[in-house]
Order: structure tokens, then sequence, then C-alpha cells
């Protein structure tokens, strides 16, 4: 939505005319519900220096490519091939022990169009860190599942809403969408008011939900 | 299968659910079964499924906070502070004192609502009847101050990113504080009625224990953690909402059985009430909203913000690209991965356990699937 | 001994039961007999939509500004508007509301700058139909006339 439809100045009073423009269409309303995406503007992250970088640079080298902090919150940018040895090695060394959670970001106008996030945190040093790792559309990212079991259903989440398939997942499904769904919800190119009509036709009998 | 017939095979699947009175919701269990010895299961979930983080691509920031509360819709103002604080984490702006003391009276109303209805359908899956109605009948006084505060019951909607919409209205105080009196007789009542219940106390010692490493492992937070000996509360390890300014404990238990989960949550609810008395007696005076402009549009970046919801850890992971949408929001809702723990609880019990261990998840069928 | 004798005795069960007496007392009956017996409705309650007319002249408070369309997640508000000649202003001419889509969340309500748009006490919305749920301008001004059976 553009910024001047709601206009920042406080509320006219009463019997005053109105200051935005003339009502739009519903229709364009509803349209524009979707924008097509637009690629973000860069972060203002900062560079992260602590000890737990002295030691991730020490065992990694370049696998770690960027380490920024952004409101406090540290992150660091992998290669996809070093996750496992770095979930690995901060689990064991650096006691996260504990993967909060693994979801996914889609920049389709991006060479690797899929930022995958993971979440960790360490119950002994009370830290958070997300190591980033980006992945091209169809290739698959390396499962966590053998270092945080965890890791689970958030790897079929995240294919499920993605279509991002991990490699070494005991059970790579869909875990939310029925099983013959086709498409991936969470990707930018597919629209809000978009199904899968077929299966929605064949399971539930009727041409289209909305 | 030449030397083998049918009589060998004694493993039985059995479905339960999606439609099953104890799946607290539309949750499927497929479980595979030894006699009466649970051999492994297998969730089926997704029947909720509203493509909440969708949704959230194709709102506003001010327009998506009413379905956050649609998540867990027992705990409905815990979701809308986290999502309200993800935002202002996003925007760098603080909530003032004010607005922060209501907050965390509301979270906890909300914490003893949502744990009264875990206890009243906890109990009547393990078959004791009554104190579904007992809860109820205390929920409802909760739910009647959410009414007076901001004209919902359920889906409260009750916070807004930089603070609050509403002004606590005339009598509030002394409605909290009612409440807090009568609260913490009726807690005493339900524990008369089960803490040493015989019945209750078999059916649920040692039945589904998960170790503090194992829930570690699976990721699975609040009280199914501290039942297991972890003291750990996202209050204290990293206080939001001023949470630090007010003293309560961490209730633990050791065992990490059903039952302790049990003492667990019902010690949780009377810290609760602890914590509403404390701010009750000081919120501050002042405005209720930091200044956020009616159109609200956070500078590009990222921020992870989490807080102890009822049922765990509630994390929003919010990705903006400095335009009034969102250009991703991730939640990462604490009975998704709590439920996870479900098939290393239950293996090697009985079937009647799977009834009791699925309730003592407290486990929100709008939240595992958004 | 005497965990023994209170084992015996059923003394856990019994101080149960005497629990569920003691809550047999009429002063703790909370059922509300509805709908013989009107609930009580908070003031802020979200409730059914209402459109508020000015109670000086019956004129409608709405300034047909849409900020309510624009506020409101679910798009379901409609506001149409034509400009007056004579008085060169913009004046409502049509308003739909669709209550089946409607979530309660109020943030129309906080949008609109004249206060004309409210969400009131009324909570009895149910319709026959789906398209008595979509409340034109008539309804949201008069208010929801739900059938009574029971005076
Ligand atoms: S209450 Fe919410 S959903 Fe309903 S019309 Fe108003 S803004 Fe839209
Ligand atoms: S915001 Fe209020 S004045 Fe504006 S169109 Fe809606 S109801 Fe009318």
């Amino acid at each position: 939505m553009a910024d001047e439809e709601i206009p920042a100045s406080a509320a006219p009073p009463a019997g005053a005319p109105p200051k935005v423009a003339a009502p739009k269409p519903a229709a364009a309303a509803a349209a524009g519900a979707h924008a097509p995406p637009k690629p973000p503007p860069a972060m203002a992250a900062t560079p992260w220096d602590g000890p737990l970088t002295g030691s991730l640079k020490q065992a990694f080298g370049d696998q770690i490519s960027q380490y920024s902090t952004y409101l406090g919150q540290n992150f660091v940018v992998a290669n996809a091939e070093a996750l496992d040895s770095i979930l690995d090695f901060l689990k064991l060394e650096a006691d996260f022990d504990y993967l909060v959670d693994i979801t996914a970001v889609d920049y389709p106008k991006a060479e690797k169009r899929f930022e995958l996030v993971y979440i960790l945190y360490s119950f002994a040093s009370n830290e958070r860190l997300r190591i980033k790792i980006h992945v091209a559309d169809g290739v698959k990212a390396p499962s966590a599942v053998h270092v945080h079991v965890g890791a689970n259903w958030l790897e079929r989440e995240v294919f499920d809403m993605f279509g991002v398939e991990f490699e070494g997942h005991p059970n790579m499904r869909r875990i939310l969408l029925p099983e013959e769904w086709t498409g991936f919800p969470l990707r930018k190119e597919y629209s809000i008011l978009k199904q899968d009509d077929r299966w929605v036709k064949e399971n539930l009998g009727i041409e289209s939900g909305h | 299968m030449p030397e083998s017939t049918f009589l060998d095979v004694n493993e039985l699947v059995l479905n339960m659910g999606p439609q099953h009175p104890s799946t607290h919701g539309v949750l499927r269990v497929i479980l595979k079964l030894d006699g009466e010895t649970v051999t492994g299961t297998e969730c089926v979930i997704g029947y909720l499924h509203r493509g909440v983080e969708k949704i959230a691509e194709n709102r506003t920031y001010i327009q998506f906070a009413p379905y956050v509360d649609r998540m867990d819709y027992v705990a409905a103002v815990s979701n809308g502070l986290g999502y309200c604080l993800a935002i202002e984490k996003l925007l760098n702006i603080e909530a003032p004192p004010r607005a922060q003391a209501v907050r965390v009276i509301l979270t906890e109303l909300n914490r003893i609502t949502s744990h009264l209805l875990w206890l009243g359908t906890h109990a009547l899956d393990i078959g004791a009847i009554t104190p579904v109605f007992y809860c109820f009948r205390d929920r409802e006084e909760a739910l009647k101050i959410f009414e007076n505060y901001c004209g919902a019951r359920l889906t409260t909607h009750a916070f807004r990113i930089g603070g609050l919409q509403y002004e606590v209205y005339d009598g509030f105080e002394q409605e909290v504080r009612a409440f807090c009196d009568m609260f913490i007789p009726k807690v005493d009542e339900y524990e008369e009625l089960l803490t040493n219940n015989r019945i209750w106390v078999n059916r649920l010692k040692g039945v589904g224990v998960l170790t503090g490493d194992e829930c570690k492992e699976y990721g699975v937070t609040g009280p199914v953690l501290r039942a297991a000996g972890v003291k750990w509360d996202l209050r204290k390890a990293q206080p939001y909402s001023g949470y630090e300014q007010y003293d309560f404990d961490i209730p633990t238990a050791q065992n990490g059985d059903t039952y302790d989960r049990y003492t667990v949550r019902m010690e949780e609810m009377r810290q609760s009430v602890r914590i509403m008395r404390q701010a009750i007696e000081k919120i501050p005076a002042g405005p209720i909203m930091a200044k956020v402009g009616k159109v609200v549009k956070p500078p590009a970046g990222e921020a992870y913000v989490s807080i102890e919801a009822p049922k765990g850890e509630l994390g929003y992971y919010v990705v903006s690209d400095n335009s009034t949408q969102p250009y991703r929001v991730r939640v990462r809702p604490p009975s998704f991965v709590n439920l996870q723990a479900l098939d290393r609880m239950v293996r090697g019990g009985l079937i009647a356990d799977v009834v009791a261990i699925i309730g003592t998840l407290d486990i929100v069928l709008g939240e595992v699937d958004r | 001994m005497v965990r023994l004798l209170k084992t015996i005795f059923l003394w856990d069960l019994l101080q149960g039961l005497w629990v569920t007496f003691r809550n047999q007392n009429p002063k703790y009956i909370c059922t509300e007999q509805y709908p013989s017996e009107r609930p009580k409705i908070a003031e802020r309650y979200r409730g059914a939509p209402r459109l508020n007319i000015n109670p000086d002249n019956g004129e409608t408070l709405c300034i047909a500004c849409n900020l309510c369309a624009l506020a409101c997640p679910e798009n379901l508000i409609v506001v149409g508007s034509a400009r007056n000649e004579e008085t060169r202003r913009k004046e409502l001419s049509y308003f739909t509301y669709d209550t089946s889509r409607c979530m309660f969340c109020g943030l129309c309500e906080d949008a609109c700058p004249v206060d004309a748009l409210e969400l009131t006490q009324d909570f009895e919305l149910a319709s026959y139909t789906r398209d008595g749920a979509i409340w034109d301008r008539q309804m949201l001004e008069e208010g929801p006339k739900p059938s009574k059976y029971l005076s």
C-alpha cells in the first residue's frame, strides 16, 4: 500500500473536508494488496566483533563471509556447505545447544534466491545468534537434523512453504499443506489468492475457494 | 511373504483424530501399536493452516496485528505483545512505562486464562470432569477484565505498535486486585481436587518423561522445559516490557513427567498473580503511546524478538524492506516445536497415556498450523 | 500409619468431593439465562457496527473520507461518495459493511476521524442468508433488529 493512503496528519476536526484524495475503487485496493516484490534496500548492519567471532574465524576462515550485528542482534552469513560443521562447532564448543528456529526468506531477484535463517540460542551464555546461508532455487540445502533433532519439522515446514529441499533429511515431505499440493505458498510469486485449483476441485468438490 | 501369516503381524496402526475430543482441535495422530504399547507415532497437522505468514506479507504492519491473535487464540494477548515488541524493535522505540505495566498485567492475566483452559481440558481428558467447570467459571472473571479493557474477550487486539490503544478504564485496578484475591483460593481449590487425588497421580506420575537434555535437543520450551529441571524463563533471561522490575520465581520440577508439568503450571499461575499484584500497585502515570506515525514504516532490516508465551518461547522474526508492509514475518510457534517431541514422549508408553501427553503439552492447533 | 489410614479411607477422594460439595452452594451459580436474561456487555465491546447520525439534524456524521476502508485489514468496507453540487462537499452515497468477514478488530473505528463508524454493544449478528451479513447504510444506521423469541 502506498504511503499517502493514510495521512500522517492528525485527525481533521469534524466537518472539515478530508485531506485524502478521492477514494480508490475497491478493486484497485484489492489488486494493490499484492505489490510486485522489489529488491530490499540494504540493512544498516554494523560489523560484529566479539570473543565468538574470533574462534569462528579461526575455525572456519572464509567459509563465513560476514559477521554483523543489527539492533544488538548478531548474525553471520556462511557458505551452505559449511553449515553442518558450523552448527556442530557451535553446539559442542560454544554451547549453542538450542536451535530456536529455521526459516527462510525469499529474494526472487537475488542470484541465490533463498536465504535460510537458523536462529540459535545458548543457555549457558544467554546469547542468540543467527546463521544465514543462501541457496539457489532447486539446490538442496544441508539438513541440520543430525545436529539438532528439533530441526526435523522446521525443515519440513521450510520445504513446504518455499520448496527448499534438505539433503539428508529423514522425512522430506510436506507438513502443513496436503501432500499432493503443488506450489510453494511463501514464495514471492505465489499470489495471496492463488491456490492449487486442481487439488481443491478434486478434494473439496468446489471450483475455487474464493 | 510366504513364511509369515497374518497372525505374525502384531502391529496395529490406529488413527486418532483429526476429530477426536482429546486432541484439542484438529490434530491427527497415527499410532503404531504393539498390543497396548505405542511403538511409533506420526502427527498429521495442517488442518487449520490459514497462511498467517503469507497474509502478513500482504498487510501493513498495523493491519497484521489482529491476525496474530488468531494463532494461539487462548493466549491472544501474548501473541499481540510479541508482535508489537518485534515491530518496536525494528523501529527502535520502546513503549512508555505506563503501557509496559499495563501490558505486563494483561499478559499475566492471559497466562492465567491459558493455563486455566489447559487445566480444565487436561483434567477432562484424564477423566476428571469437575475442574473444567471451575476453571471456566474463574476464567470468565479474567475474560471480563479483557472485555472491559479492550472490548473483546478472546481475540483481543489489545496492544498496538508503540503502546496501547486504550487507556485503562475506571475500576481496572480494583477489578484486577479483586481477581487476584479471588483467584489464589481457587488455585488451592483445584489443587485440593487434583494434587493428591490417587487417580490423578497414578495417571500422571512417570508418564511422558522428557529430560532437560531432550528438551533442549528438540527445542521444547515453556513449562515443559521447566518441569524437566531447567530453570529458564525468557522473562528472567532476557527481560522485556519491564519484567526485570518484578519479583517472581521460576517454578521448576525435577522429573519432567506429566505430573511435574502440572505442578509447574499451577505454580506459574500463582507467580502470575504475584507479578500482577506488584504491577498493579505501581502503574506509572504518563502517556500510553510512544511516538509512532500513523504509517508504520521501519527501516530496512530484520529482528528476532521472542517472549515467554504461556506455551513456551514465542518468537517473531520480521524482515522489513522499508515499506509499509513487512517483507517477511516468521512466527516461531511454541506449540509447533513442542508437539514435535510428542513422538519421543509417547514411544514405549501405553496408548491411554497418549491422551494425557497431548494434554500436558498444552498445544493449540491454531498455533501449530498457523 | 496416618498415610495408610488416609489411603484406606479414601481421604484424597473425600477431600476432592468436599470441594465439589462446597461449590454446590447456590451463591456460586454463575450460569446466565440467555436469552431471557440479557448478559452484561462491556462498554467498550466491539460488536455490531453502527454509522452514527447527528442527533440534531438526522444527517450522517460520515464525511465519506474512506479512511475506514483503507484501515481495514480485510478490505470489507466500501464507501461510495458523490459530490454535492450545491454545497460543494463530498457526501456519502452508499456504505456497505460485510460483517461475515469482519473480525471486529476495531481498526476502522480507530481510523474514523469524526467518530462516525463505531462498533457497538450489539452482538446478535446472525442472519439466515449470506447476503444478510452484508449491511448497507440503512442497516448500519438503524442497527440490527434480531427477532425476539422471548420477551
Ligand atoms: S473491525 Fe476490523 S475487520 Fe471489521 S471492518 Fe473494522 S477494520 Fe475491518
Ligand atoms: S472513516 Fe468514518 S468518516 Fe471516513 S468514510 Fe469511514 S465512517 Fe465515514
